[in-house]
Formats: C-alpha cells, structure tokens, sequence
C-alpha cells in the first residue's frame, strides 16, 4: 500500500510540474479498476465507459486542488462512486445493455465467454441491480476491487462497523434476488 | 441461539479475513458444532464467490487516454467566454453575482426614469403653451415670468 501510495504521488508530482505523462500514468493504472465499478454498479458497458471518462476529467480538473489530504485512491474511488450514484440517479432505468464497449474491450475475463457464463453473468448483473445503491457500492467495491474494510470506510466516509453492515445486508439481498430470479425462470 | 445471533453477525466479516484474532477463533469454534451457522456461511461464501468472479472487461491501453487528451484539447480550444474564467469562482459565487449586478443596473434604470420624468413634465409645460393647448393661467405665468419658488 505504501509503494502504491509513493507511486501514485510521484505521478501526482509530475503532473503538477507541467508533465502530462503523470495523468496518463494514473489512467493506465487506475482505468480498468474504475470501469469495472462503474460497469459492476450499473450494468452498462456503453455508459460505463462514459462514465470512466468522466471520471478521470474531474481528477485532471482537480488534481491540483487534491493535495494529498487523504490518499489518492481513495479520492479517486470517491470520484468513481459519486459520478456512478449521480448517473443512476439521473437515469432509473437499468438495461443490461451489451453496447459499443464489446467492439472496444481487449478483452472479457470471466464466465462470460460461454452461453451459460453469460446467462450467469446477466443474473448476477440482474441481481445486483435490485440491491440498494448505499450497500451494493460497499459489495462491489469489496468483491470486484478487493478493497479492504477500513478502504471503504475512507470512501464512503462511515465507520468500519457500517461498512461491515452494508456488506452484509448487501450479500443478503443478493441472495433473495437470486433465489427469485433462478424461481422465475423455472 | 443466542450464540448463533452474535456469530451470524460475524460471519460477512469472517468469509472477508477481516475478524480479529479472538473473533476468528470464536466463529471458527461455533462453526465446528453448529449445522445451522454453517449453512450460512456457505451461502455467503457462494455468493461472494459468485460477485467477485464476475467478468472483468478491459480497455485497451490507450484508448481513454487518447479520448482524454482529444476532450481537453477541444475544451482548450473552446472560445474564451465559453472557457470559465481563470479565477474560478465556484457555483455559488456564481449564483450571488446576479444579484448586486441586477440591483445595480435596476437602480440606474430608476433614476435616469425620475430624470427623464422631470425634464418630460418640464417640456410638456412650455410645449402646450407654444402649441396653444389649454394650461392653467398659473401655470403659464410661471413659465412666461421665469417664476421659481
């Protein structure tokens, strides 16, 4: 974490002394980490990938003003959440859509190579759909990132016991979506 | 049951290695001899299982930073009164700037209206009495004898 943290301000550093290279260093770094939530949290590949790109303008926009109060990462999963929950705010809907972002990833690593992968991957995309926003972002930043308890409680501003809960509560949900998706389809 | 209530709410905690060291020990214990507690664990562990080995989709090396520096350039090159000003003023200075501009201009608008209203009655006075049209006998001797208060 220590080595990460010292990389990511070292690029901070360049950028701020007039080199662009330090910006597109945390792109390369950081750009699957943020599509992958963004995709995980509302399903669209097309959008996602707005999404991402709009992400990282606030962080060129901002970068200046960031000035390592906490660590980068963690400003810039709070970024990746909050243009997420501002999205999904502004459009309810939710489509599983398979849009242009097929023609444009190098690759898909998963289940979702096989008919029966990507039937498992729409209803577990499904599923996470129906689970509330405020616990679905604590799960995906969890399981799709691997971020730790105490990471999450730095992003989403609560207390490590709240993280804990929303991660449980969230597992919960997704399991009755489940169990009601696999009962519909019977 | 008592035990299975205070472990249940361990166990997201547990299947994520984030228990302490006691906590570890007590769920692992409780698990040995309850059936029950077992059972959910191992539906959390699927379901873990099942979000985190969810597909990765990823972007070609370049792609968002091409798409990155062709958006900032066009940004740059927008015209200088659509590109915000150097010295940002945020969102609410921007709202709170209206304000005193529009009561400014709302004051000026005001009083060049009384300015013109005076000098429009004035004129009005000696126009009718030029023209002929009817004033008072008090009123157009103010004007012919020059007569102020």
């Amino acid at each position: 974490m220590k080595k990460q943290k010292n990389e990511d301000n070292l690029y901070i550093e360049q950028f701020l002394a007039g080199d662009e290279k330090g910006f597109e260093m945390l792109v390369k770094k950081y750009q699957n980490r943020a599509l992958n939530i963004v995709y995980s949290l509302i399903g669209r590949d097309g959008e996602s990938e707005d999404i991402t790109q709009e992400v990282f303008l606030k962080v060129y926009r901002n970068l200046r003003s960031f000035r390592e109060r906490s660590q980068f990462s963690t400003w810039f999963y709070r970024i990746v959440v909050n243009t997420t929950y501002d999205f999904s705010r502004r459009k309810r809907h939710f489509v599983n859509n398979e849009g242009i972002l097929n023609n444009i990833v190098t690759g898909r690593r998963g289940p979702g190579d096989t008919l029966l992968g990507k039937e498992k991957e729409r209803m577990i995309q499904m599923a996470l759909k129906n689970v509330p926003f405020k616990f679905r972002v604590a799960l995906v930043l969890k399981d799709i990132d691997g971020l730790s308890y105490i990471e999450i409680a730095g992003v989403l501003r609560c207390s490590i016991g709240t993280v804990e809960s929303k991660i449980y509560r969230a597992r919960k949900f997704l399991k009755t979506e489940l169990l009601r998706s696999r009962g519909e389809s019977k | 049951m008592k035990e299975c209530i205070k472990i249940k709410t361990l166990l997201s905690r547990y299947l994520d290695k984030e228990t302490a060291e006691a906590e570890t020990i007590l769920v692992e214990s409780h698990l040995n001899s309850c059936p029950l507690c077992k059972k959910e664990l191992l539906e959390l562990s699927r379901i873990k299982e099942l979000v985190s080995g969810k597909e990765r989709i990823n972007l070609p090396e370049n792609y968002l930073i091409n798409r990155l520096r062709e958006k900032i350039a066009r940004k740059r090159q927008e015209p200088a009164e659509k590109r915000p000003s150097l010295i940002d003023l945020g969102n609410l200075s921007r709202r709170l700037i209206p304000i005193p501009v529009a009561t400014f201009v709302l004051s000026i608008l005001f009083l060049f209206s009384i300015s013109t209203g005076q000098k429009a009655s004035e004129t009005t006075l000696e126009d009718n009495l030029l023209s002929g049209n009817p004033v008072s006998t008090e009123a157009a001797l103010e004007v012919i004898l020059g007569v102020e208060d």
